[in-house]
């Protein structure tokens, strides 16, 4: 197919030398540049990503709705969906009735208004093992960006960190690499929850005299931007404290089904840091944008 | 022949990988397919067709994963790259040699990526990626390159005994 001389290899290889410095030395600007090479690409590539997920998801419905036992996986799932909106109105009452709590004497009591989001399909998983990530269907278009939250009815699902026109990928927070700032519901200690290797979630810098036990909910703490207060991320299964260390640490069973995810929610309002503190925790899934 | 078959491999592989690809794992890992088409190539067609595939294939990769933009456009060029370089050291293909070498160049590349990804986790969840991770996917991309390479090299014997057209990947090589 190519016909190479040795001049045009050895050009060829030091084009690809400067390359790899360029991305080693200039990671920020590599980044932009390499973005806005994909974007045209990644539009291609999301018709037959549209087609096979269309055909992904046809074979799951078969698959779940007719070979494994029909209506009582119907049941099931009908169930589950209610157990998983419930406990979401369990944990919004809760979170309101401790936030009311502290501030009985107020009188200017705001309500916060709920957040203002964009509903999407899950289309595909990450694209290689070691990133525990999913694509959305819906990206800059729709007015999703970077560093936005992910939510489900259930809970908190993790933070867009890539976006093309038509589509964008989500970190989800059972990846080592996400963090978001967590509050024990019923302490109100914070922490941070970032995932593990083993595809947990953990609770880290609880402060020592803190006690937290199992089944205390976690909640976000409204102080990174991404999520509004009060949106559930899961329940603590244990709380570990070795010898030497100054802060305990929470093993978490989040409360969204990572392996079942197919519609999310993308939070587009802007949250700083405290806007929501001393507010009524919010439903998750108050939308407010198109159907997915 | 060979272009329309590497931009459709191109066009068709990356959805592929993204979602039907999932009922194929075992564990949680997936074969990476781009991967092992950019070490075939370069195996059989030679260095420079193999970086170029490889860059293609990484380059696309990269928009549709959670890490660094150029993760997967290095790895995967320079997989296909370092494959055909190898080539010239083998004297008879085989599927043993697919073998080795795809399990080879799948654990440097998985090398990579457990460098790439390293956070404050510990000794602990870095040996967990280690064995849970980078051994199980060199070993599931080493089998499913070597199946891939086992079918088209026996419909290749097939065609040359038959007198057919050769219009697959390595017949120019």
């Amino acid at each position: 197919m190519f016909r190479v001389t040795t001049g045009t290899r050895r050009v060829t290889l030091i084009l690809l030398a400067l390359l790899l410095s360029v991305l080693v030395l200039l990671p920020q600007q590599s980044r932009g540049l390499l973005q806005s090479l994909g974007q045209p690409i990644a539009q291609i590539v999301a018709l037959p990503l549209g087609v096979l997920s269309a055909i992904n998801r046809s074979l799951h419905e078969v698959w779940e709705g007719y070979v494994a036992l029909r209506h009582v996986h119907q049941e099931n799932q009908r169930l589950h969906k209610e157990i998983q909106y419930l406990q979401g109105q369990v944990n919004e009452l809760q979170e309101s009735a401790a936030v009311s709590q502290r501030l009985a004497g107020l009188l200017a009591f705001k309500q916060n208004v709920g957040p203002e989001t964009v509903a999407a399909q899950v289309i595909g998983r990450d694209s290689t093992n070691w990133y525990r990530g999913v694509v959305l269907n819906k990206g800059e278009r729709d007015g999703i960006h970077t560093e936005m939250g992910v939510i489900t009815q259930a809970g908190v699902v993790g933070r867009v960190v890539k976006t093309t026109p038509v589509s964008s990928v989500v970190l989800l927070i059972t990846d080592p690499n996400n963090a978001v700032t967590g509050l024990i519901q019923r302490t109100r200690d914070e922490g941070i929850v970032s995932g593990t290797s083993q595809g947990g979630v953990r609770m880290k810098y609880i402060p020592l005299l803190s006690n937290a036990r199992e089944r205390d909910i976690v909640v976000t703490s409204g102080l990174t931007g991404e999520f509004p207060k009060g949106l559930m991320i899961g329940s603590i299964t244990r709380v570990e404290k070795a010898a030497d260390d100054l802060f305990q640490s929470a093993e978490i069973l989040p409360a969204a089904d990572f392996s079942k995810l197919e519609e999310v929610l993308v939070i587009l309002s802007p949250y700083p840091p405290g806007a929501a503190d001393g507010a009524p925790a919010q439903p998750a899934a108050s939308e407010k944008g198109s159907a997915p | 022949m060979k272009p329309a078959l590497y931009l459709a491999l191109i066009v068709a592989l990356i959805p592929f990988q993204l979602t039907l690809l999932q009922f194929a794992s075992i564990g949680g890992i997936r074969p990476d397919l781009c991967l092992v088409a950019a070490i075939l190539v370069g195996l059989y067609a030679g260095a420079w067709e193999g970086l170029a595939l490889g860059l293609a294939l990484g380059f696309i990769q990269d928009q549709f994963s959670a890490g660094e933009l150029w993760l997967n456009l290095v790895t995967k060029g320079g997989a296909g790259f370092l494959a055909g370089r190898a080539s010239r050291y083998v004297a008879n293909a085989s599927a043993i040699t697919a073998l080795v070498v795809i399990f080879g160049f799948s654990t440097l590349v998985g090398l990579v990526f457990f460098a790439g990804g390293l956070t404050g986790e510990g000794w602990g969840g870095a040996l967990y990626r280690l064995w849970a991770v980078l051994l199980p996917e060199a070993l599931y991309n080493a089998l499913v390159g070597t199946a891939i390479y086992w079918l088209i090299a026996g419909r290749y014997r097939t065609e040359q005994r038959g007198g057919g057209p050769t219009s697959l990947i390595w017949s120019l090589k």
